[in-house]
């Protein structure tokens, strides 16, 4: 009641708008009418930004809201550092090289079969394309140790030691942190068509799906509240390569969107990157998948190994 | 004075919507999920090879456990409609409805999770913040669940289960394993990350991950409910009620028989946490598998006969 007096009576309709105006800020997807042409500022709200547009409410107008954190200070959690893969699944396709012909598990098409049905090491091998499976679809899968560090605070490069690739997921500085909403891709995710140069780790558009604000048990975010959220990343361009390393391939026109998140019980860490990759080429239906890698204190095992299509 | 109320109605306002935005990360797991992901296909449908721990972080007891399980336990009367433990849901092929439990408030009390087979009992998850039992309170199959919010991610803790199997190769499971489930939503798919603990038969957590599909209405989870009936197995004969697992016999050299499909080494097959990690794969450099003949495109989206056309 006392709530309402003072909203509805004692503020009165300027306090209304200002009350809406600072709403709007925080709706994502939203942009609030003072910053309308900035959709940096539609996402979840973080610490900062509630203080920053209730600054600006309490001045009667949106005209004090501060510039959109990078990516990396919008981190929901610190995902750099030394991982390692756990092979618990998918052992006998994962440590080994599956013998040929063995396609478990893999909605291939028969294009895709016939492909891998011909396919031989040996002559990839003599023409240098080791690295053909090593491509941003296969290399998650790979067991190896990744080490993640920010290339710059809009950039989030991935290091592998097996077969040494890179992968590096931009953060683009109008993405919405809006929470993730099952969009596979769309007209503001991911990489878009155009002149764009494939490569084997393709383009990748990250974006932090951020979801909650603070613990429920509070009314109102404390000054350092935590942030939940995962890692949305959409990759596209990518050069044909290989998901298996007993032929299976992929296509031009594959692309995947992975959600990264961090799990954590106890001491232990864990990174979880779920894939879904759809492929109009090789696949009868979407390829998805789970990754895991577990957090290591430093990056003592690290071994830098060379592509191969042999082991 | 007015500028100060204007104020703090904002931010009255703004904390309203900063709680309700972190309620909204609490999702709605209400409704069907199915398996999506295409892992381990043959160990998720039609079971796994007898000897294949290679990956299982197992102990030496685990591992005795595994190899000298008689491979036709599950045949007897009393254990065809066994069901499994609660890590079956990563484990086998069925996902499950979700269902809230509300008190008179409307407020999410636990939540349920049933199975459209036999071989997984009904879960309970209680989200009112109450401590699970005792460790002597009664054990069974579906354990005692208990599940919290973290964030955009609902942990669920499971204790006070009943011996059973990890793997249905034998790979067995105690009563003091303890299980912990992260699930996050994204849209009409959920990832579950599984934490596996057992200090009986694992050296190490086992950790694995699904992700899964929501669907529509009950029809189009899995086909039918399958019940099991106990039935007396005659070995060639097949009743068509029940479909209960036959493994091959249980003898010593049973150790080779990955050998013989894969060509994999017992130091691989024997499991341990060490096969985890990826430099284990170092040791089978050179390792060549035989072109495959055996299941080698079961999936349940592509059968095989589908793409051999």
């Amino acid at each position: 009641m006392g709530v309402r007096h003072i909203a509805g009576q004692a503020a009165g309709w300027p306090c209304l708008l200002a009350c809406l105006v600072a709403s709007a800020a925080l709706l994502p997807g939203v942009p609030s009418a003072a910053e309308g042409q900035d959709e940096a500022d539609a996402g979840a709200p973080t610490s900062a930004q509630v203080s920053a547009a209730a600054a600006a409410a309490a001045n009667g107008a949106g005209h004090a809201m501060r510039p959109r954190p990078s990516a990396r200070a919008r981190a929901p959690f610190d995902i750099t550092g030394y991982w390692v893969s756990l092979v618990t699944q998918n052992w006998r396709y994962r440590m080994i090289v599956p013998g040929h012909g063995d396609y478990a598990g893999i909605p291939i098409n028969a294009k895709a079969k016939r492909f891998a049905d011909a396919w031989r090491a040996a002559a990839d091998i003599a023409a240098g394309r080791q690295c053909e499976a090593y491509g941003a679809p296969a290399l998650m899968q790979d067991p190896e140790r990744l080490h993640i560090l920010w290339q710059d605070d809009e950039t989030l490069r991935v290091d592998t030691d097996e077969g040494m690739q890179t992968r590096l997921l931009r953060f683009r500085p109008a993405a919405s942190d809006a929470p993730a909403d099952g969009r596979t891709d769309g007209p503001t995710d991911g990489p878009t068509d155009g002149p764009t140069a494939s490569s084997l780790q393709g383009d990748s558009q990250a974006r932090w799906a951020l979801s909650a604000v603070a613990n429920s048990l509070n009314r109102a975010p404390e000054p350092n509240a935590r942030l939940y959220g995962s890692l949305v990343v959409i990759t596209g361009h990518l050069m044909p390569g290989l998901l298996r390393k007993n032929g299976i391939p992929y296509g031009v026109g594959a692309r995947m969107t992975e959600y990264w998140k961090l799990h954590a019980l106890g001491a232990a860490q864990w990174l979880l990157i779920s894939t879904k990759m759809t492929d109009p080429e090789y696949l009868a239906a979407p390829y998805v998948y789970d990754s895991i890698f577990q957090k290591q204190a430093d990056g003592s095992g690290w071994d830098p190994s060379p592509c191969s299509l042999t082991s | 004075m007015r500028a100060a109320a204007c104020a703090l109605a904002a931010l009255m306002t703004l904390a309203a919507l900063v709680y309700a935005d972190a309620a909204r990360a609490q999702f709605d797991l209400s409704g069907n999920w199915v398996g999506e992901s295409s892992e381990d296909p043959l160990e998720h449908t039609a079971g796994g090879y007898p000897d294949m721990f290679a990956g299982i972080p197992v102990n030496e007891n685990g591992r005795q456990a595994g190899l000298t399980a008689p491979g036709d336990v599950m045949q007897e009367l009393n254990r065809q409609c066994e069901p499994w433990p609660a890590h079956y849901l990563l484990i086998g092929p069925w996902g499950g409805r979700f269902a809230a439990l509300r008190d008179a408030a409307g407020q999410v009390i636990a939540w349920t999770l049933s199975s459209p087979a036999y071989d997984r009992l009904p879960m309970t998850i209680w989200m009112d913040g109450r401590s699970p039992p005792p460790a002597l309170s009664l054990h069974t199959y579906a354990g005692y669940s208990v599940g919290r919010w973290e964030g955009d991610t609902l942990v669920i803790s499971t204790s006070l289960l009943k011996d059973g199997y990890l793997l249905d190769n034998g790979m067995p499971s105690s009563n003091r394993e303890t299980d912990t489930f992260f699930l996050t939503r994204y849209g009409d798919e959920m990832t579950i990350m599984l934490v596996v603990n057992d200090p009986v038969y694992l050296e190490a957590p086992f950790v694995s991950a699904r992700t899964m599909k929501l669907v529509g209405g009950l029809s189009d989870v899995n086909d039918p409910i399958l019940y099991c009936m106990p039935a007396e197995t005659i070995e060639g004969f097949t009743d068509g009620y029940h479909s209960a697992i036959q493994l091959p016999p249980k003898e010593a050299a049973q150790r080779t028989y990955l050998q013989g499909i894969y060509r994999l080494p017992p130091v691989a097959t024997d499991g341990g946490a060490r096969t985890m990690y990826p430099q284990f794969a170092k040791q089978l450099v050179g390792y060549k598998p035989p072109d495959c003949k055996l299941y080698c495109a079961q999936n349940r989206r592509v059968p095989e006969d589908a793409i051999s056309r």
